[in-house]
């Protein structure tokens, strides 16, 4: 797991699990649905080290996205190569979340730069606005407390 | 002046089982080499057939096949028609779909009294090729089906007809739309049954299923509830499409099945193989569990039937130029009836 920093913002980029024996993979796939419960920031699954994808990545592909649209985290998915993306285009989740082929290339993807800071401006906006709330809140209060 | 005609199906088909021993797995390769063969049905259609009728306008009554012929096989092919005395050889190799008139073709070779002359388009060479006596046995020698002898190259015949190569999954999918439209004279196999719309027999569509023209639906293949075929789609004979998968601008070969609720969208599938037209990547369906082939029993898969027939024959008495027995091949040549 790590993070990456782009315009400000914090992208944390989750490992898709590779490992050759079923019990690791059976661990990645718990850590990776873990971190995705619990991330804040914009998630990166990174699928790239897949030479091929079964059935069962698809389904957990399906889960990841599962997983962030409760919490309404934004997610990309980094597929590695064409066929790996092919797959996603073929089974819709292209359609539900962006598909990079690595990386850098989401860092450098403006539309997913701007929504990051679109993402941000909206986070400060609610920031500034609750601390508004909060003045009005407490000159309410104090005013009540006054009165 | 005797003339023959020799057909090549080029790549690793034989007449018996095609590509049946396709490895799977090619997810890994972004350019994989064409996954189907030239005899695979195009709108029901079998290319080899449109150039057997065009040679049968000359006046022919039989031709040779080959298949898997590398510039090896080829070359003792070829050294072999010329020793039986052969005096013009048309040669096909089966790569292109072409509306050609190969009696112009001929009529181009002797007025200008090439010993080679190949056929071209605006994109190169088309496979077509007719070869005097002097210039088989010359090429003969050292035949290159990507390096034709120079002669050809200085008085090439040019085409300016209808052609697309079958081999490149892109110009296979712009033939379907030309024999869908109408721009071209192939016409799909099957009862038109709306404008635009093609089905062959015994096909098999679910009312909520819906069908976009231009599209053709080959004989015997199912499309289950709340798919989408079209448009400019070509779903081969003998396919699957199941519950709520769309094919769009796509062709499936015959014998694929593709699971439920996909989006097939310019791309080639031949059972389990993926190929996208505009990228030219290749996916593995079947390892993800979203394709694979149909084995069927007595399978049509083989468009053409080796089997000995009244149009078809094989072996040494059936061999006027002894070429079966002479050749190192490891197909055997088949002598077809026109």
């Amino acid at each position: 797991m790590k993070d990456r920093a782009m315009n400000g913002a914090a992208w944390r980029i989750l490992p898709f699990p590779s490992a050759s024996s079923s019990a690791s993979r059976r661990a990645q796939r718990k850590d990776l649905l873990s971190a995705l419960r619990v991330s804040e920031s914009p998630v990166i699954v990174d699928f790239s080290e897949c030479r091929s994808l079964t059935f069962e990545d698809i389904d957990l592909l399906l889960e990841c996205l599962g997983q962030a649209a409760g919490r309404d985290t934004q997610v990309v998915f980094v597929a590695g190569s064409n066929a790996n993306r092919l797959l996603l285009e073929v089974t819709r989740i292209s359609s539900l979340a962006p598909v990079f082929i690595s990386v850098e290339e989401v860092l450098a993807h403006p539309q997913v730069a701007a929504r990051c800071d679109a993402a941000d401006r909206a986070c400060e906006d609610r920031a500034c606005e609750d601390r508004a709330n909060d003045h009005q809140g407490a000159s309410q209060s104090q005013t009540l407390w006054s009165a | 002046m005797e003339l023959g005609a020799f057909v090549m199906v080029p790549g690793g088909d034989d007449f018996t089982g095609i590509r049946e021993a396709q490895p799977h797995g090619l997810a890994a390769f972004e350019n994989p080499r064409a996954p189907y063969s030239s005899r695979m049905p195009i709108l029901g259609n079998d290319v080899l057939r449109s150039w057997m009728d065009r040679v049968r306008k000359l006046g022919m009554q039989s031709l040779w096949l080959a298949s898997g012929a590398g510039a090896g096989a080829a070359t003792s092919a070829l050294a072999e028609f010329a020793r039986q005395g052969i005096e013009r050889l048309l040669v096909i190799e089966l790569k292109s779909y072409a509306e050609m008139d190969l009696a112009d073709l001929l009529r181009f070779h002797c007025e200008r009294r090439n010993p080679v002359t190949e056929a071209q388009d605006a994109g190169g060479q088309l496979g077509v090729r007719l070869l005097d006596r002097p210039a088989l046995r010359a090429t003969a020698e050292k035949y290159e089906s990507c390096c034709p002898p120079t002669e050809s190259v200085r008085n090439p015949y040019q085409f300016s007809g209808y052609a697309k190569r079958i081999l490149s999954a892109r110009e296979r999918q712009e033939l379907v739309g030309d024999g869908l439209t109408g721009a071209c004279a192939m016409r799909p196999l099957g009862t038109q049954i709306r404008e635009q719309v093609w089905i062959g027999e015994g096909v098999k569509v679910a009312t909520s299923a819906r069908v976009i023209g231009p599209t053709y639906i080959g004989a015997d293949t199912i499309v289950r509830a709340g798919a989408t075929i079209g448009p400019f789609a070509s779903v081969e004979r003998d396919c699957v499409v199941d519950c709520g998968t769309t094919v769009e601008r796509s062709t499936a070969l015959p014998d694929t099945y593709l699971a439920a609720g996909l989006l097939i969208r310019n791309g080639l599938v031949d059972g389990g193989h993926l190929e996208h037209l505009g990228w030219g990547a290749a996916a593995d369906l079947e390892s993800a569990g979203l394709g694979s082939r149909i084995s069927r029993r007595g399978s049509r898969r083989q468009p053409f039937s080796p089997a000995p027939t009244d149009d078809c024959s094989r072996g040494e008495n059936a061999l006027p130029w002894n070429l079966a027995s002479s050749s190192a091949v490891a197909q055997p040549w088949l002598q077809v009836q026109l």
